[in-house]
């Protein structure tokens, strides 16, 4: 029998259900031992309009099952990025999308206008979920009339993909999905890291130079399962599962939970071929239980 | 895509406390020995805790490479109790590394380590050694008892700040000139050696996440303003480089 792993979401047709996070594949020109016919996409390290130097080390800190990060959205700015790497993004065979920031809805808007048309740049993905940065970011993620603001702002400047990636950091996901797709998204990505906190005993002050960081890993994952199930309950259009995969078994999880597709982030820090080995295992339990394609997978995903 | 990366299991084959608290552990890597150059790094996993930690390869002969480390904490004391046999996941070479071959005209290296710094130093004497170089090490500790003592039977000086073996002082100041200095230890040590030999080649340590350049997580600050990382650009900079 043959398998069907391809996936249409989201105004995309991606190869396989498994795609790159951002922040955690660079621009796709790093990550050596990766087997690349296994990924369905990428979306980008987060970029700003300027260049941003990022936060002052310490950037990152290992917790139970989970690391902090606070990088601060570092990254060359939209003209480096259209000059050195959409180029060759242009040439891959599995669409890239560039996630976005920016400190207002305007800045959105222009960076959007900036990448828009430019080959090798697949789609949007608007980053209103970062928890690193002094301005913007996480803000626009937890109201839902600033995040629609900023959804409306990208959506008016281009015709390609526009997704939306999702704070943990409210107190009902649903709102902030509902507003987002009423703006135009097509796809949500669900979701970004969840804040968190870790000491030095011996420096008595914070592990991270930030404060407070972004927490990822396998600590998240059932946090995150539960907030893409109740965004995908929440709206009709593909939601995109990201948070603490490692295995074939935790994408199925968010496949199952209404999931359209999944991102692999942090797996990739500790295992360079982590999305190959995720991919090919949905595509064993696929073949185990008899479904001829992603679309004959049972989800579980009553309706309010 | 194409680099010399490789990612294996790797077996321990053996331990050797060089110093107290410092062990070299030994590990069975054939193709990562055969091809890590000096100031490169590989970076360890361990089942049960997420991030791999990374570590200079410190020698690499035959088929086996080793690190040096002291339990500093969960991840390393881990490694220090594993038993021969016992397996880790081993991702690397990483990194760029010392450069010995830049200018002809070089005949002497001194290679300046303090505490754990000298942890790519066993490797740097043979390919320093291998460009024809004359090599001295320097050895810096706060005491004598935390001295490593491995030099492979080149000149070497021993430094410690309280004077309990060799100079009594920093490892910098016991250090004479040289037409390359190659130094790794702490940050405050590696100011020290960038005051007075900007152009020295100096190996950071620092947080590192994934090793292979995606994450961000080991920035490393530069004089000319913003970050680079430590496990691509680094982890080995000219001294007067770094912030």
């Amino acid at each position: 029998m043959t398998l069907d792993m391809s996936v249409r979401l989201g105004g995309l047709s991606l190869h396989g259900p498994v795609l790159a996070a951002s922040g955690t594949f660079g621009y796709g020109t790093e990550v050596p031992l990766l087997e690349r016919r296994a990924l369905g996409g990428m979306v980008s390290k987060g970029i700003f309009l300027k260049p941003r130097q990022g936060t002052p080390p310490p950037r990152i800190a290992e917790t139970p099952s989970g690391m902090l990060n606070a990088i601060g959205l570092q990254g060359p700015g939209a003209d480096a990025l259209v000059r050195d790497y959409a180029p060759q993004w242009a040439k891959w065979d599995f669409p890239v999308l560039v996630n976005i920031n920016g400190e207002s809805a305007a800045e959105y808007g222009e960076l959007t206008a900036r990448l828009d048309g430019v080959p090798g740049v697949a789609g949007f993905e608007i980053n209103i979920s970062c928890p690193n940065v002094e301005q913007g970011g996480m803000y626009f993620g937890n109201d839902p009339r600033a995040a629609a603001a900023v959804t409306e702002a990208v959506r008016k400047r281009t015709r390609l993909p526009v997704w939306v990636k999702l704070t943990p950091m409210v107190s009902d996901i649903g709102v902030i999905a509902r507003a987002v797709e009423a703006a135009g998204a097509d796809a949500l990505s669900a979701v970004n890291t969840f804040v968190g906190m870790s000491i030095d005993l011996n420096a008595y002050r914070p592990r991270l130079s930030f404060r407070t960081g972004g927490l990822s890993g396998p600590a998240i994952r059932p946090l995150a399962v539960h907030l893409a199930h109740q965004a995908a309950r929440a709206v009709d259009i593909p939601v995109v599962g990201v948070g603490g995969i490692m295995t074939a078994e935790d994408a199925l999880e968010f496949l199952v939970a209404g999931c359209s597709a999944v991102q692999v982030g942090t797996a990739t820090f500790v295992n360079p071929n982590a999305i190959a080995e995720v991919h090919d295992g949905i595509a064993a339990f696929m073949a185990a239980k008899g479904f001829a394609s992603l679309a004959d997978l049972p989800r579980y995903l009553p309706r309010d | 895509m194409e680099s010399g990366l490789l990612l294996h299991d790797a077996p321990l084959t053996a331990a050797r406390e060089v110093a107290r608290g410092m062990w070299v552990l030994s590990f069975e890597a054939p193709e990562v020995a055969a091809t890590a150059r000096a100031g490169q790094f590989v970076n360890l996993g361990l089942e049960g805790f997420l991030l791999r930690r990374p570590f200079s390869v410190y020698r690499a002969e035959g088929e086996r490479i080793e690190v040096v480390l002291k339990a500093v904490g969960a991840g390393t004391q881990r490694l220090v109790s594993m038993r021969p046999g016992d397996v880790v996941s081993c991702l690397g070479p990483l990194g760029h590394g010392f450069d010995f071959g830049g200018r002809g005209s070089w005949k002497t290296a001194v290679l300046l380590s303090g505490g754990l710094g000298v942890a790519p130093m066993p490797l740097a004497a043979r390919d320093a050694r291998a460009a024809g170089l004359q090599v001295t090490w320097v050895h810096g500790a706060r005491t004598a008892d935390e001295l490593c003592s491995e030099s492979d039977g080149d000149d070497v000086i021993m430094a410690t700040d309280d004077g309990t073996s060799g100079f009594a002082g920093t490892a910098v100041a016991a250090a004479p000139d040289a037409d390359v200095i190659l130094a790794c230890g702490p940050n405050r040590m590696l100011a020290a050696v960038a005051d007075r030999w900007p152009e020295a080649q100096a190996a950071v340590e620092t947080y590192m996440g994934c090793g292979t350049g995606v994450c961000l997580g080991c920035a490393v600050p530069l004089a000319r303003g913003g970050y680079d990382r430590a496990c691509t650009e680094g982890p080995v900079y000219r001294a007067g480089d770094i912030d």
